[in-house]
């Protein structure tokens, strides 16, 4: 049994040919004005509308109530203008204006960057895969946020025998308490926005009653718990926090600070860079040190030798540099430096050291 | 360190600047070439899309694959590359 608007014009032309079709109405042949067929509708559907509901003699009490009610509960709410439209509304997605997109996400517990050009596409698909899951779940999405009209949803349910109405108030709470915990917990915007959709389903295949009241259980307590964990977080409007990570030095090819590697080493490390070439040193410390630890101890034992060598060679030529060998040197030294220098002021000492040698 | 590309290190060490779009971990010529006549021919404007999509990771793979043609690993590539830029320097 089909529920029929009593304002058609929200719907499309496409939509009341539907309807009309499905209804049985003949169609004039040809393209008219959607007012042709918003007539036809309202004359032919919302006429059998009215004849649905009044009848109180021929029906029982028991059978009156029910489809004025279950009529009601299909549409999710007394069926005021407003609420049909705005049910209409959310089945043609991309119809909407960016304003109203950015709503309907809302409701869906996802929050949306700006629409633009470049991004409303993305949103009216996912949008669109939202409203697609709740239909086929016999569901309207609705009840999400308007927690007292499912209160008296719920008289109306339980007469119907219909146990929707009980999951959408407990859905209503995971959805409610559920982003905020996983956020804090982690990271945002993308887990928010997949639990309200995640949770839905889940405990659709789930049983229903016991499963349920254990999940609200849990998220309320998951939410009290991580309250006493972060007792200095600020709470925020939508229960994200996010904070700026620091950069790990290490990781994804940032330099590392030395001090963090080798703490001990490091000191040892300075007293090898003073004594030896320091612009070697920082040649190698600048380009990001992928190489693993083992090839850093290896060129400090190389610059160790190095340094040693030297020191060695010093040493050797301290104690090796005899009396005879100084002396030979500086005559070495004075042929090759001084006399140069005495020679472009007269050839006599020329002949002096020429005598003596 | 976990399973990155070399591509995806040599983006997230530095600023990006003025780097081209095929700079990013997962473009390659050919995706860059699509993206570039898309209008998205410096890396920066696609960080600018990423942004716009505050920044969620799904959103924009999904936005990349539709308009590069990017397969799913591709897009994930890059969009884990961009993530972790925006940590590191935004």
């Amino acid at each position: 049994m089909a529920e029929f608007l009593e304002d058609p014009s929200v719907l499309t032309k496409e939509k009341l040919k539907s309807e009309l079709l499905a209804n049985d109405v003949p169609l004039p042949s040809g393209e008219h004005k959607k007012d042709v067929y918003v007539q036809l509708y309202l004359k032919n559907l919302t006429v059998q509308n009215k004849r649905k509901a009044p009848p109180a003699d021929t029906f029982s009490s028991d059978e009156e109530i029910t489809p004025v009610l279950s009529n009601r509960s299909r549409s999710g709410k007394k069926a005021t203008k407003k609420t049909d439209k705005v049910r209409k509304e959310e089945v043609d997605v991309f119809s909407l204006t960016d304003e109203d997109l950015k709503v309907q996400l809302l409701k869906y517990g996802i929050n949306p960057g700006p629409i633009v050009a470049s991004t409303r596409k993305l949103y009216e698909k996912r949008l669109q895969k939202l409203l697609d899951q709740p239909p086929s779940e016999t569901t309207p999405p609705e009840p999400e946020t308007a927690v007292p009209e499912t209160v008296t949803l719920k008289a109306d349910g339980n007469q119907n025998g219909n146990t929707n109405s009980v999951e959408d108030q407990y859905s209503d709470k995971e959805e409610v308490a559920e982003p905020e915990p996983v956020p804090i917990a982690s990271k945002p915007v993308r887990s928010r926005g997949k639990t309200p959709v995640t949770t839905r389903t889940s405990s659709r295949h789930r049983s229903k009653l016991v499963e349920e009241t254990t999940q609200q259980a849990d998220s309320v307590d998951g939410r009290d718990v991580l309250k006493d964990l972060f007792p200095n977080e600020p709470s925020t409007p939508t229960g994200i926090i996010a904070t700026c990570r620091r950069p790990i030095h290490g990781a994804a090819g940032r330099p590392v600070r030395p001090m963090d590697l080798w703490p001990e080493e490091s000191l040892f490390q300075q007293s090898v860079y003073t004594t030896t070439k320091s612009s070697f040193t920082d040649s190698r410390s600048a380009p990001p040190p992928v190489r693993p630890p083992a090839r850093r101890s290896f060129s400090i034992w190389l610059k160790l030798l190095v340094f040693l060598t030297l020191v060695g060679s010093l040493f050797y030529i301290f104690q090796n540099v005899t009396p005879e060998q100084v002396n030979s040197c500086r005559v070495f030294v004075q042929d090759n430096v001084v006399n140069p220098l005495l020679s472009a002021m007269g050839v006599v000492d020329q002949e002096e050291s020429a005598g003596s040698k | 360190m976990s399973t990155t590309s070399q591509k995806h290190r040599d983006f997230v060490a530095e600023p990006m600047g003025d780097k081209p779009v095929t700079a990013l971990s997962g473009i390659g010529e050919v995706l860059g070439k699509k993206l570039e006549e898309q209008g998205f021919d410096k890396a920066f404007v696609v960080l600018g899309q990423f942004l716009l999509l505050r920044k969620d990771r799904e959103l924009f793979t999904e936005w990349l694959k539709d308009t590069s043609g990017a397969n799913a690993r591709q897009a994930a590539s890059c969009s884990q590359c961009l993530t972790e830029w925006c940590d590191a320097f935004l």
